[in-house]
């Protein structure tokens, strides 16, 4: 231990490790003021056949009195048009923070695999980012001030954020769609929003056949579809039983919980599938009927009721899905795993899903009824 | 100092053989399972997991037989060295440039990530350095180090399960091995993440007594084998295999998934990470190779054997300049491992049924 | 004669010393030599000047038959004794040395830089003997053994090594006394300049011996089977083997219900990770990984950045040092100024340095924290060596981000994976791997689970408390 000559035998490595490191950082550089982090994209197809373009980036900074920058151009890709911006402000452009991707009715109907393959690719870009398709110009829509509301891309974050958790939208993140995309089973979703004046309001749910835009389902039918599209715990639903003339016979159902499970069974052009769901819930209103919720037996009418009615609409919904050709909810996948795996590859699923039977049952269970009897 | 020289207990060389086994492949390695044997190729990696072990049971076999006696004692007493010099010099080669790839891959992985436009030669030097620190200390100090080092990164597992809810047993599909190219590169490419193991030949003479030395290394080969499989399992059912088969390092995009309320992006720490694990195979290697070319330059102090095979890999290392080209290198070089997993006990066992040692009777 | 060379000899030793007393009594033939101050003169009187009054020169043989003395002959060792506190009685050709020692040291008072708030609140002071005494009366074993070795070519400074035996391992005892006697030095002036003496690896930055200034900790460290060191004129005790872990425990600990133990020692392990990495992460953060931060808290920082003019890394280097320039003036002044500066250093400058610009509000959150964080560490040494230590982390982070952290973060591993004390890993119960140990060293788990001693010292009898039945 008293050897100090080799024990000082390592002051140079220590040297040229230290000196390694000053030498070698300081060129990727992204400190925070400095960057200009893109918070929203918008893209659009232009007749021409070029990307519109636009990012709206949050600004801070004592100097400047905008709350955030918003550039926009044109350009072939979406990596020219980073490139054609970055032109436009003082701001090093990254997309690290990338919270939302605003798609143009124009830009998804012709297609966004390329597009995906872009995001992707990227490391910077988090799987956590939204998607939203806009039934209109994205680019107008970014670019609008909505005064009664916070900053435009915020606002736009947290309406989305906010609806897919109460499940009238679904989840749709770059990771989900890019995961749907790719599985041979089902077929991406995301939340379609339009303009509407000062606002901006959920327009439905934007359907896509593989990456193209097929159709849309209207808001209204959002929470079936979200039954249809996969068990949540929590959730509120709005259901009109027309039953006579002149009242409206309506129930609102809240505390929502549903689970759904698919069966496949017949094999060729005898495949069937069924379509369980499973809703328990409490009533928070009912109106218009001539129901007791206090006695069981009308309690169980209701539920009855509600279930009729839910799997009328279930079914529609799914017709409308097959007509599109837009497997949404998955159908594929169980009918893919029913199946064994020549017999999948044989078959066209694209070509055979709209023909393809679906029924759906409910079953509704509904746990209280609120405070009154 | 007075104290004896310690040596390594059952729990360290564990840890120690697990930390080596472990590396980098781990963020790709569902990839290359889904690429190379398809649907649930996941599914593949008892296969592996069953010919490690058969492997080590070799291994545990010369331990047996040479009755823990290091395996250059084993070949010393039985052949001249001049005839064992060329094999010397094939093992510190080999094992060399492995530590010095290892650091590679793992540079240009974490380079592509994070510092696109910073020279990768500066990251390489700098863990060059930390991995000759650790190496020229000694195998006892180096299951210290990777002891810690395991406790620094094994939290990663229960933070996936952070992920289950995402994760779904239906994208699994219920076919097996379909759409897989079955390439011979793909199949070895995915051995290498199990390689590691064999260095359990070096540490015959470093370990306790007590210490069952080849229970141990097998255990670390179920650890090893055990965590690949959950992450691949995972990622089979977070990503499916339709996206699987398109990316290049699923773990890093499933952890870039977890986010909490004061810091999200995690894969920027998992990367961070990783350097521990590769520090630790990369050190081992090294190790290894400084062992082996102790033999012949019995003069040379350890350090400097040390210094001179890191600086003379480093160079060597300048010359792959993409990350595809060091996963060919990595490849044919993880070829030479196996060839040497396998061949070297082989070559040890003929030697110890065949030849009595030097200098002592039959009978004795 | 004989007698008159000796002190002669001795005299000319002591020439020029003005503090040096001789006495002499020429009809007794008696000579006295001692140092007035290191004596206790009330005992010197009464013991030795009044009965040489009243004796007369026949009678000396009797009168110093009543002393308690050894006799020496060689000058040399004379000359030691005197210097330790001894008066020397040259009579009829012979050299009494009576142990006056009584050194005038500080009173027994509370301990100052590791105060608890249950449990005895007494520290050492400076003279050894005062020492020696408390963690006697701590441990009443004749067990308790305890060795006198000298260190200091000039000071001759006294060093106890104390240590129990069969609990103790000797090699570790045998090899602290060699190391201290293999010093070579002029002079020792604290225990904590010893120990970097002894160390194992003294280019390292962590303390490799557990120094402490209260006697429950040393009697504890004894009974756990390690062996503690003691220096004259320092109040400061040492005790080793020890593990980068054991500075993480504080007497308190066992002196509070489990519970609140384990708790507090939990909190100081998060202490230690806020204290090295939170500014890392900060600076690493800001200057690279953007990505990493929450949407919510995106705003706040930006903003709180917008207005800084420097990088962050040098941002968090200008506020970390701002801080310790306040730690270091509050140390060096007086208790009631140094209050004065923490306000100055808190308000003033922090409030000030915000409001200017100079530095985000955030960041000064960070620094705060991180700095408080370092000062729950028990042991002041250790806390300064990992205020050290994050100097470098803020360093690698502001060039190479969150890689450089973890390059930070396995060149300290790898140190510390190579670091001893006397000999034992300083990773001890971690590396080697001994879950028995982490009772006692990651929480502070129910005494009945606490039955056996530390691992690390290699006790020959390892069962400190007996199972019940």
């Amino acid at each position: 231990m008293r050897n100090f000559s080799s024990r000082y035998m390592r002051l140079p490595l220590l040297l040229i490790f230290a000196g390694s490191l000053l030498l070698g950082g300081c060129g990727d550089q992204r400190i925070l003021e400095q960057v200009g982090l893109i918070q929203t994209t918008s893209y659009d197809l232009l007749p021409n056949g070029e990307l519109k373009i636009a990012v709206a980036i949050p600004r801070v900074e004592a100097e400047s009195n905008q709350e955030r920058e918003v550039l926009r151009t044109s350009a072939p890709t979406s990596k020219q048009a980073r490139i054609q911006m970055s032109r436009q402000t003082s701001l090093q452009l990254v997309s690290g923070q990338l919270r939302v991707t605003l798609l143009g009715k124009s830009f998804v109907q012709a297609g966004i695999g390329d597009h995906l393959d872009t995001q992707t690719r990227d490391p910077a870009i988090s799987p956590l980012m939204k998607i939203a398709v806009v039934n209109g110009d994205a680019e107008q829509l970014l670019n609008q001030r909505y005064s009664q509301h916070p900053r435009t891309d915020l606002y736009i974050e947290r309406l989305l954020g906010k609806e897919s958790d109460s499940h009238s939208i679904p989840k749709a993140t770059l990771y989900e769609f890019v995961r749907d995309y790719y599985d041979d089973g089902i077929d991406p979703v995301a939340p379609m929003i339009r303009r509407a004046g000062e606002n901006i309001v959920i327009d439905g749910i934007a359907l896509f056949k593989d990456d193209r835009y097929v159709g849309r389902i209207p808001e209204k039918d959002a929470m079936i579809f979200a039954c249809l599209h996969g068990g949540f715990k929590q959730g509120e639903l709005g259901i009109r039983l027309r039953k006579k003339e002149k009242s409206t016979e309506a129930v609102v159902l809240t505390s929502l919980v549903s689970s759904r499970s698919i069966k496949v069974t017949g094999a060729g052009d005898k495949m069937k599938v069924a379509i369980d769901m499973h809703l328990n819930a409490t009533v928070s209103e009912y109106i218009g009927g001539d129901l007791k919720l206090g006695k069981p037996r009308d309690l169980k009418k209701l539920e009855q009721k509600i279930s009729a009615y839910m799997a009328a609409q279930a079914e529609l919904l799914v017709k409308k899905l097959q007509q599109a050709g837009a497997d949404s909810i998955g159908i594929g996948s169980y009918v893919r795993n029913h199946m064994g795996y020549p017999a999948w590859k044989k078959t066209n699923w694209g070509e055979r899903y709209p023909r393809i039977e679906v029924h759906c049952k409910v079953k509704t269970r509904i746990n209280n009824v609120g405070k009154m009897k | 100092m007075p104290t004896v020289k310690e040596k390594l207990s059952s729990f360290h060389v564990l840890i120690l053989i697990y930390m080596t086994q472990t590396g980098v492949v781990i963020i790709s390695l569902g990839q290359m399972l889904a690429q190379t044997f398809g649907l649930n190729g996941w599914l593949a990696l008892p296969a592996y997991c069953i010919a490690v072990t058969v492997n080590l049971l070799l291994i545990g076999l010369i331990y047996r037989m040479g009755q823990g006696k290091s395996i250059f004692e084993i070949m010393e007493q039985r052949l001249p060295k001049a005839l064992l010099a060329p094999l010397y010099l094939a093992l510190t080669a080999v094992w060399s440039m492995l530590a010095c790839l290892v650091a590679i891959e793992y540079v240009f992985i974490f380079q592509m990530i994070a510092f696109p436009t910073t020279n990768p030669v500066w990251f390489k030097l700098v863990i060059d350095l930390l991995a000759m620190l650790l190496c020229v200390k000694g195998v006892y100090t180096m299951s210290k180090a990777s002891t810690v080092f395991f406790y620094l990164t094994v939290w990663m597992y229960p933070f996936s399960c952070l992920l289950f809810h995402e994760f779904s047993w239906k994208r699994m599909t219920p076919f097996f091995f379909h759409e897989g190219d079955f390439s011979p590169m793909g199949m070895t490419g995915i051995y290498t993440a199990f390689l590691g193991f064999e260095l359990v030949m070096l540490l015959f003479g470093y370990v306790e007594r007590s210490a069952k030395l080849m229970k141990m290394a097998i255990w670390a080969n179920l650890l090893v084998f055990a965590s690949y499989m959950y992450i691949c399992l995972l990622v089979f059912g977070f990503f499916g295999f339709g996206e699987l088969q398109h990316m290049q390092f699923p773990l890093i995009d499933m952890f870039a998934f977890v986010k909490f309320p004061f810091i999200e992006r995690i894969e920027n720490m998992l990367y961070g990470l990783l350097l521990f694990t590769m520090l630790s195979t990369m050190s081992m290697y090294y190790w290894s190779a400084s062992e082996a070319s102790g033999r012949l330059f019995t003069r040379v102090k350890p350090e400097y054997r040390g210094l001179a095979l890191v600086a003379g890999t480093f160079f060597v290392g300048l010359i792959p300049d993409t990350l595809a080209d060091v996963n060919v290198w990595l490849t044919w070089l993880g070829i030479a491992e196996i060839c040497i997993s396998f061949g070297l006990p082989l070559f040890l066992l003929a030697l110890l049924m065949i030849r009595k040692e030097k200098g002592k009777t039959a009978h004795a | 004669m004989e007698q008159g060379q000796q002190l002669t000899h001795i005299l000319q030793q002591f020439d020029d010393c003005a503090d040096f007393k001789h006495i002499a009594y020429p009809e007794l033939n008696v000579d006295l030599l001692y140092f007035d101050h290191m004596i206790d003169a009330g005992k010197l009187s009464r013991e030795v000047l009044s009965p040489l009054l009243s004796v007369t020169e026949n009678e000396m043989a009797s009168a110093l038959a009543r002393l308690t003395f050894t006799i020496k002959s060689e000058n040399k060792e004379i000359v030691v004794a005197i210097l330790s506190g001894s008066a020397a009685l040259f009579h009829g050709g012979q050299a009494y040395i009576i142990d006056m020692y009584d050194p005038k040291g500080r009173a027994i008072s509370q301990s100052e830089t590791e105060t608890t708030i249950t449990g005895p609140h007494e520290a050492f002071s400076e003279p050894a003997n005062s020492t020696l005494s408390l963690i006697r009366r701590r441990i009443r074993s004749s067990h308790l053994k305890c060795i006198r070795l000298q260190v200091g070519e000039v000071s001759k400074t006294d060093v106890y090594v104390l240590y129990v035996a069969d609990i103790v391992n000797m090699d570790y005892v045998q090899e602290l006394i060699r190391r201290i006697r293999e010093i070579e030095i002029d002079a020792v002036h604290d225990t904590n300049m010893l120990v970097q003496l002894v160390d194992d690896k003294p280019a390292s930055i962590f303390p490799q011996f557990y120094t402490t200034e209260r006697p429950d900790a040393i009697a504890s460290k004894l009974a756990g089977g390690r062996v503690v060191g003691v220096m004259d004129g320092s109040p400061f005790a040492f005790s080793a083997p020890t593990s980068l872990f054991e500075f993480f425990i504080s007497s308190d600990d066992y002196y509070q219900r489990w519970s609140l133990g384990t708790a507090t020692r939990i909190l100081r392990f998060i202490a230690f990770i806020i204290t090295i990495l939170f500014t890392g992460i900060y600076v690493s953060v800001t200057t690279f990984h953007y990505e990493m931060i929450p949407q919510k808290l995106l705003l706040t920082l930006s903003e709180s950045r917008s207005r800084v003019p420097f990088p962050p890394v040098y941002e968090a280097l200008l506020m970390e040092t701002v801080i310790e320039l306040l730690r270091e003036a509050g140390a060096r002044l007086p208790t009631k100024i140094g209050q004065t500066i923490g306000i100055v250093g808190g308000i003033v400058i922090g409030q000030a340095a915000v409001q200017a610009g100079f530095t985000s509000n955030i960041l000064i959150i960070v620094v705060a924290s991180s700095a408080i964080a370092s000062f729950v560490m028990p042991s002041f040494i250790m806390s300064a060596s990992i205020r050290l230590i994050r100097f470098g982390l803020i360093v690698l982070a502001g060039i190479w981000g969150n890689l450089g952290i973890t390059v930070g973060i396995a060149f300290l591993v790898i140190h510390l994976s190579h670091l001893t004390s006397l000999g034992s890993s300083y990773l001890t119960p971690v590396a080697p791997h001994k879950p028995g140990d982490w009772m006692d060293i990651f929480i502070r788990a129910p005494f009945k689970l606490l039955g056996k001693r530390p691992s690390q010292a290699k006790s020959p009898n390892p069962v400190r408390m007996k199972p019940k039945e």
